[in-house]
């Protein structure tokens, strides 16, 4: 099929703002939304620049802004995003300082990030073979492990554009795996940055981020999850 | 090259797709506005309450078209903000939010309906408006 891609350009070096550029592109409706962006740097435009790594949804590099809402440009397909001679637009995540065109500064997302501490926190002695968490524990916070980084998230929330402080869904989901981790042990520490003006209380329940997440995470619902936990918890 | 980095930077609103759960969410905003100008009416109108003459002239007054429209835009603006703050205490305080999309246009239809009953008064007394 014939598609009309629109990218949403700007150049550092030759740009003052932003501008749009468009291409007229033949693919194949089962072809994902990054072999786009591939044929057009590879056969078009050289300068063309975005992130990509594994192109599989794992490393979650390649989120952007498509087609009006932020998506993983490689977990896509055109049939799902565009028909016959349509136009299909990209755009840098809203919410971040553009780098080069669809290349986004990440170093506030993971500030925020590494804000919740994401790690796990157990100081009694380490058992002989592993801290056992049992398959029901496990249940608790298992969709939350699926968080691959990729922050189409974060910068699909309202609350982030309007404050860059804002610790943001993916931080929080971060918070919620490990504040519900069993086998943790600093989970009032954590509950204590994220019951600040920052933290939970900016979450609107918008649902844009679980609209966004490519592994279809209820993030709202985790979020919901650790709003009770911080108000039924005394410091 | 420059040791400066030139970066377009982020703009506190931006254009974005309306789905469901932001729709919801900013016709909440805007209804909360809606009312809280409303309050500011309301209380402005009540200080008219120690001067007879001043208050029956206000009420004839609300007793106008203009008002009669503006009771039927309240009644919708309570009803929505009531009924999505339930929306939003069901996916707070009960963890509903698997449900959000279909909570929405249930209590949708549960608005409409109120909407209709509770603003039948308000339309009617339009209508007399017009007719006479």
């Amino acid at each position: 099929m014939n598609i009309t891609v629109k990218i949403k350009r700007f150049d550092p070096e030759k740009d003052d703002a932003a501008r749009w550029e468009s291409y007229s592109v033949e693919a194949d409706k089962m072809d994902r939304a990054l072999d786009v962006l591939m044929d057009i740097k590879w056969h078009h435009d050289g300068s063309l620049t975005f992130r990509k790594s594994c192109a599989h949804g794992v490393c979650g590099s390649d989120a952007m802004k498509i087609n009006g809402e932020n998506k993983l440009a490689c977990s896509v397909l055109l049939q799902d995003l565009v028909k016959e001679g349509g136009t299909l637009t990209f755009e840098p995540l809203p919410a971040a300082s553009v780098i080069k065109d669809l290349v986004v500064d990440q170093s506030g997302f993971f500030e925020k990030y590494r804000a919740v501490m994401p790690w796990l926190i157990n100081d009694s002695p380490a058992p002989e073979k592993e801290r056992y968490q049992s398959a029901e524990d496990h249940e608790i916070i298992e969709e939350a492990t699926k968080c691959i980084l990729c922050g189409a998230c974060t910068h699909s929330c309202p609350s982030t554009w309007a404050d860059p402080d804002y610790l943001g869904p993916a931080a929080l989901l971060k918070a919620y795996r490990y504040v519900f981790d069993t086998r943790d042990e600093e989970s009032e520490e954590r509950l204590k940055i994220v019951d600040s003006p920052n933290g939970l209380w900016k979450c609107y329940t918008i649902f844009n981020c679980v609209q966004a997440c490519p592994k279809e995470i209820d993030i709202t619902r985790w979020l919901s999850a650790l709003k009770r936990k911080a108000v039924t918890t005394r410091f | 090259m420059a040791s400066e980095v030139l970066e377009v930077q982020p703009k506190p609103m931006t254009r974005y797709r309306v789905r469901t759960g932001m729709f919801a969410w900013m016709l909440h905003r805007l209804t909360g506005l809606a009312l809280v100008g409303y309050l500011i009416l309301h209380v402005w109108g009540l200080k008219s309450m120690t001067d007879p003459d001043a208050y029956n002239y206000l009420i004839t007054k609300y007793h106008g078209p203009l008002f009669k429209l503006g009771e039927f835009l309240l009644l919708g603006a309570v009803i929505y903000h009531a009924l999505n703050g339930l929306r939003i205490v069901l996916i707070d305080f009960v963890g509903w939010s698997p449900n959000q999309k279909k909570l929405f246009w249930t209590l949708g239809a549960v608005a409409a309906v109120l909407f209709v009953v509770g603003g039948y008064p308000s339309i009617a007394a339009l209508v007399d408006f017009l007719r006479s």
